[in-house]
């Protein structure tokens, strides 16, 4: 079947998992932004925005923009927390991502509005609104979810799943030896993220250092010449270049993508049930701590992808942005 | 002639390295030092004497620290039985410990001969650590030092961060760890996977049919339990001999690499993970050789080879 009438029958049967992202765009937020939105299993309901990849201000544009890009400025937009719980923001990570979150590529001025709440109200409001059918797919630091979870625990329960791009479990980190960048930024916003009762899936490097896109897979698709594509080729030099320089790679880890994939096609996956801690302080600050040995006894309270079809999600990720 | 010097928590794994260095020719070991790990380090001396004493061999063994420098002490008997050495109550060894006490025989055996000594450490790094307060310069004298401890941003033993040598004492692990000693880490995750000692090698080494043999199955019987039933491995995990293994011969270790390797000391959750900066996102000097592999049939031929 074919992407664009498994569209029309998935929204005839009502099929679409309605998800609220929350994000920091970020390059590869975009990325994964534009998968969700060309996917017809997924119903995007709502972005939050968080500080991040760049600061609060800037990620609340760029999720405008990046709407406004797929015509899409139906879904509503609510900006959040612009440093995490008990921490300074950590600065813009232009290294990485350019000095605007999107590869130094501007864009218009977004004409939509932001949601007139702030993002951890308007979580709450969007799952109070809906009790038992929204997943939350986080592709940032946590700070608006914990928050969330602050002004009304029983979300945990009220919610379909959390699904989050984050965390290390037994490789090494991104941002220190042992640490993931989205953990890192916010510990203590993981931490209550972790220990709350909800269903949990961590998409973490684990896998998606495994998903690379390389120079001959990014040139098939922007030879698919759309909007979308044309877009996500301007954006992504800086970020090729960071991983030229940090990893040799000629082309780059798919993180943001991969955990939308994860909601599209779970069975890509492999995963692993295991009880979790976030570090939150000293030299191991935002390590997920997997207790793979069973050594505290305790209940398992996170799914944790533990290997990953990676050519299941790069056709995917080609397939849904050309079609 | 290469000459060792030994620091040990002496419990059954430890027991079988010794044993190993003591009957590899063209090793010498100068001295066997005792430390609070495993057991308390009266039980861990009189383990160590009582496996010199097996190897007909007399090495002068040094008592040493009987507690961590800052934390609890934390004993291993679930791991290596009450006695550690699987509960079998063995005689009381017939040579008594020197008098001197073991951070003073480590800053004498190695500035006495500088350059010359191999440091090879089996347990929680407190009497090095002391050491090297008490003479920094050992740092620079000792040859090369070959620490079984820590785990690199692998799975733990006792915490799942932390290998328990480390997680013990993690401050005298930071002390050492950062002293400018030529450190070879040897972490936890080189005994486990197919290097453990399956059913079918344990039988060929009861085939052996020496003391050495009969010696190092039936000490580590509560270990082998504890690695089945508690670990879930497929036999029985020896981190020592395999550490002293590598010590022996050096070509053991198919994969070294030079990395910061940094001791977490002031969180609970992660107490004593060495965190190795492989990607070296830390930007600072390589401070230890990291063991990343090694050549396991050879680590068992090694082993083999002084059981026979």
């Amino acid at each position: 079947m074919d992407g664009l009438l498994f569209y029309e029958k998935s929204k005839e049967a009502n099929l679409a998992q309605p998800v609220l992202v929350d994000t920091d765009p970020g390059i590869d937020d975009a990325m994964a932004i534009l998968l969700a939105l060309r996917s017809p299993e997924l119903e995007v309901r709502a972005l939050t925005t968080v500080h991040g990849n760049a600061d609060v201000l800037q990620t609340a544009r760029n999720a405008r923009q990046i709407l406004e890009l797929a015509e899409r400025s139906d879904i509503p937009v609510a900006m959040g927390a612009a440093q995490p719980l008990v921490r300074p923001f950590a600065g813009v990570v232009d290294y990485v991502h350019g000095a605007n979150g999107l590869g130094n590529v501007s864009l218009p001025a977004p004409k939509m509005p932001l949601v007139n709440m702030p993002a951890a109200c308007f979580i709450v409001e969007q799952v109070m609104a809906a009790p038992g059918e929204l997943t939350i797919l986080t592709l940032g630091p946590l700070t608006n979810l914990a928050l969330a979870l602050h002004l009304k625990p029983e979300i945990a329960h009220l919610v379909r799943g959390v699904v989050l791009m984050g965390g290390a479990a037994f490789c090494e980190g991104n941002v220190s030896p042992v640490a993931e960048a989205n953990i890192y930024h916010d510990p203590e916003a993981a931490r209550m993220v972790f220990e709350a009762p909800w269903p949990l899936t961590m998409v973490g490097l684990d896998v998606t250092k495994k998903v690379v896109m390389d120079k001959p897979y990014l040139a098939e698709l922007q030879q698919a010449g759309n909007r979308f594509t044309q877009f996500i080729a301007s954006i992504i030099p800086c970020y090729i270049a960071y991983h030229n320089a940090r990893y040799q790679l000629d082309g780059f880890h798919v993180h943001d993508p991969s955990a939308v994939a994860y909601l599209i096609r779970p069975e890509l996956f492999r995963t692993q049930e295991y009880y979790v801690q976030v570090e939150t302080q000293g030299s191991c600050q935002g390590y997920t701590v997997v207790d793979r040995l069973g050594l505290y006894g305790q209940k398992p309270n996170v799914k944790v992808c533990v290997d990953v079809d990676a050519e299941g999600v790069l056709t995917l990720y080609k397939q849904r942005l050309t079609c | 002639m290469r000459r060792f010097l030994i620091d040990t928590d002496t419990a059954s794994d430890d027991a079988v390295a010794i044993l190993m260095a003591l009957r590899t020719p063209g090793i010498h070991v100068e001295a066997i030092t005792t430390v609070s790990g495993n057991v308390p380090v009266e039980q861990g001396t009189k383990n160590a004497l009582n496996t010199v004493e097996l190897c007909g061999a007399d090495v002068p063994v040094y008592m040493g620290m009987d507690r961590p420098l800052l934390r609890e002490p934390s004993h291993a008997y679930f791991f290596h039985g009450d006695d550690g050495m699987g509960g079998l109550q063995l005689p009381p060894p017939k040579r008594q410990p020197e008098r001197l006490h073991a951070v003073d025989a480590i800053i004498n055996t190695i500035i006495s001969a500088p350059g010359e000594i191999t440091l090879v450490t089996l347990g929680p790094l407190t009497n090095v650590a002391v050491a090297l307060r008490k003479a920094p310069h050992i740092a620079r004298q000792v040859r090369e030092v070959y620490v079984m401890g820590g785990a690199a941003n692998t799975v733990g033993n006792i915490t799942p961060a932390a290998e328990y040598n480390i997680w013990c004492d993690p401050e005298a692990a930071h002390i050492v760890f950062h002293s400018g000693m030529p450190i070879v880490m040897v972490g936890w995750e080189h005994c486990c996977g197919q290097a453990v000692l399956n059913d079918e090698e344990m039988a060929y080494v009861r085939s052996l049919d020496t003391p050495y043999a009969h010696y190092t199955l039936d000490i580590n019987r509560q270990a082998l339990k504890a690695c089945k039933e508690w670990l879930g491995l497929d036999g029985l995990a020896l981190p020592d001999p395999v550490a002293m293994s590598v010590a022996i011969d050096r070509t053991i270790c198919t994969s070294l690499g030079r990395y910061y390797v940094d001791v977490e000391t002031a969180s609970e959750l992660t107490r004593g993970m060495t965190v190795v900066d492989e990607l070296r996102v830390t930007n600072r000097e390589p401070n230890i050789e990291v063991c990343k592999a090694i050549d396991i049939a050879r680590w068992k031929e090694t082993l083999y080879r002084t059981l026979r």
